[in-house]
């Protein structure tokens, strides 16, 4: 690893992770001080919801209405789309660009002109996307905590907590190593950001259309967001192993595919 | 005077890399390439390049655009791989031991796009910590006085020749033994580019080498003791520039008010004579320039051009 390009990279890419950071933190308070105003109102909310289709309320994340009473479960339900789909979205954008940006920037032949190996780049440039994703799952993780804590009307189960947000941080993390080993297949410099992002959504859109019928939800395998547990109010709610296995695993597989391919890769600016 | 642990670390580093290199370029050339080849799919990149630069050479490397320099440099610095043959530099080779020869070379990429949102000092400076050396600020302060380079003002606000000032001197910060440079002068005026030739001559004399790549005739004959030509991707003359020089042609083109005074006209050394209309006559003149002119002088002319013809026109001329 290289410390002059660590640093670098984290100035170059502060900015927009201040952004996410402030954003998605933003929408999780925002979201959580709604609580309040729905537990006061919860018989006429749960009155209505009975009205909606299931399909609907799964559409939305919503596998059951009583979750919704529940301080940690109404978060869990919201943290989904903003910390999970938001941040994956976040993870993928970066790590699509890290290593692409010097070749469509037109400053890889500054970089790689430098006395450093191609493995000292590609592991410092994974650093910092590493360390950029925990910053983000971090601060907001911790805007999520300071909120459940205030509108709390009696106490929900930290270790709970704590399970949802390494989940969060283990699909980010899955995302990242997913755009790094997309990035590396690139043959001519060009931005791959929006397909990126689009990836992200079809993944989530593949996920919550599983959860609408029973027919489709073969499909929902194919989505990370499937392996993620939101039950947070269930008593059997922890890491899985499998769960665990599935994202290290498939995270470690990307990244050392991406590894091997950026050694030999040819660059062109 | 207190010596510090670290002014100790440092001089001792400076000793072991000057002897390295010493070392390594005493029993090999600068630049050895062999075979070396590239194909993009089935677009033909270079083929079966065969180069050796010697030690405290300004060897000049030209071709036309799409002949295979810019290649040849990125396979040199590891930018790009070969499909086969070998390089290497300094005696190392280049894809083995890519990270040892680049604390000794520098490079002048010919797209001078750096990271624009930088200031110039701030990115020279990020340059500069990549090297084992400590941060050498009067290296710093005498180049951008060299080339009257504002350090304050952000890359993205500069002109074109700024931006290949920045880029010129980014590869001198570190002292290179070898500094490889792509179309060097696109963007400098002819001010700077006198002062970047002079300031190559003046690191020349200090030892450095230079390979010196560029589709300019005129700056490679003024910089280069020898020279290489590259055409569809293959060497296709390696010659001392003296000799380049003596072979040296003008492209004439003449316009006769009377076009019995061009049928008339007739000169040892003319070659490829096109005649254009009646009194235009157009040819490759290898000789005298005087003999030239008296040659015209009886006759009465409308125009004279002589210029220098362009690499494709002595292509032509050579190597048909």
């Amino acid at each position: 690893m290289n410390l002059n390009l660590f640093s670098k990279e984290m100035r170059s890419n502060a900015f927009s992770m201040i952004l996410w950071m402030v954003i998605i933190s933003f929408l999780v308070a925002f979201t959580m001080s709604v609580f309040p105003t729905f537990l006061e109102n919860q018989s006429k909310v749960m009155g209505m919801m009975s009205l909606v289709p299931k399909g609907a309320l799964q559409f939305k994340g919503i596998s059951d209405v009583a979750d919704l009473a529940s301080a940690l479960g109404f978060y869990a339900i919201n943290n989904v789309i903003y910390m999970m789909v938001l941040g994956s979205v976040f993870s993928i954008v970066l790590s699509c660009n890290i290593l692409l940006k010097e070749e469509y920037g037109k400053t890889a032949e500054y970089l790689l002109t430098r006395p450093l190996t191609r493995n000292n780049i590609f592991f410092t440039k994974l650093a910092v996307v590493i360390l950029c994703i925990f910053l983000l799952n971090l601060v907001t993780a911790l805007a999520g905590f300071i909120s459940l804590k205030i509108v709390q009307k009696e106490a929900f189960p930290v270790s709970a907590f704590l399970v949802l947000s390494v989940y969060t941080f283990l699909l980010n993390l899955l995302f990242a190593a997913l755009g790094l080993f997309m990035s590396t297949l690139v043959k001519r410099p060009r931005p791959i950001t929006t397909f990126g992002i689009a990836l992200v959504l079809v993944f989530y859109f593949l996920f919550t259309i599983s959860k609408i019928t029973e027919n489709a939800s073969q499909i929902g395998y194919l989505s990370p967001f499937k392996y993620v547990r939101t039950d947070v109010l269930n008593k059997s709610y922890g890491l899985g192993s499998w769960h665990l296995l599935y994202f290290s695993g498939l995270s470690l597989v990307l990244i050392t595919i991406a590894y091997r391919l950026y050694r030999r890769k040819d660059i062109y600016t | 005077m207190i010596i510090t642990k670290l002014d100790f670390y440092w001089v001792y580093s400076k000793y072991i890399h000057n002897k390295a290199i010493k070392f390594n370029c005493m029993s090999h050339p600068v630049i050895d390439i062999s075979h070396l080849t590239k194909y993009y799919g089935k677009t033909r990149g270079i083929e079966n390049v065969d180069l050796q630069v010697h030690e405290g050479e300004i060897f000049g490397f030209i071709g036309p655009n799409g002949a295979g320099k810019s290649t040849t440099i990125r396979l040199l610095l590891n930018l790009i791989f070969p499909g086969s043959g070998s390089a290497r530099i300094m005696g190392m080779d280049v894809i083995r031991e890519t990270k040892k020869i680049k604390n000794f070379v520098g490079y002048v990429p010919s797209d001078a796009n750096a990271y624009s949102s930088m200031k110039v000092g701030y990115f020279l400076r990020y340059c500069m910590r990549f090297y084992d050396f400590k941060q050498d600020e009067e290296r710093l302060t005498e180049l951008s006085e060299w080339f009257e380079l504002d350090l304050d003002r952000k890359i993205t606000e500069l002109s074109m020749g700024n931006r290949k000032k920045v880029s010129i001197i980014q590869s001198l910060l570190h002292r290179p033994k070898l500094l490889i440079v792509d179309e060097p002068t696109t963007g400098l005026d002819p001010l700077m580019q006198s002062q970047f030739f002079e300031l190559l001559r003046s690191e020349n004399r200090k030892g450095m080498s230079v390979f010196f790549s560029s589709h300019i005739l005129s700056e490679v004959q003024l910089l280069c003791k020898r020279v290489a030509i590259i055409k569809d991707g293959k060497i296709v003359q390696l010659e001392d520039i003296e000799t380049l020089r003596k072979k040296q042609l003008k492209k004439v083109h003449i316009e006769f008010s009377n076009p019995e005074d061009k049928a008339n006209f007739s000169i040892p050394g003319a070659e490829n004579m096109i005649p254009r209309m009646d009194n235009i006559l157009s040819f490759m003149y290898s000789g005298d320039i005087s003999e030239l002119i008296s040659r015209i002088a009886p006759g009465k002319i409308t125009d004279l051009t002589i210029e220098e013809p362009s690499l494709e026109e002595i292509f032509m001329h050579y190597y048909q």
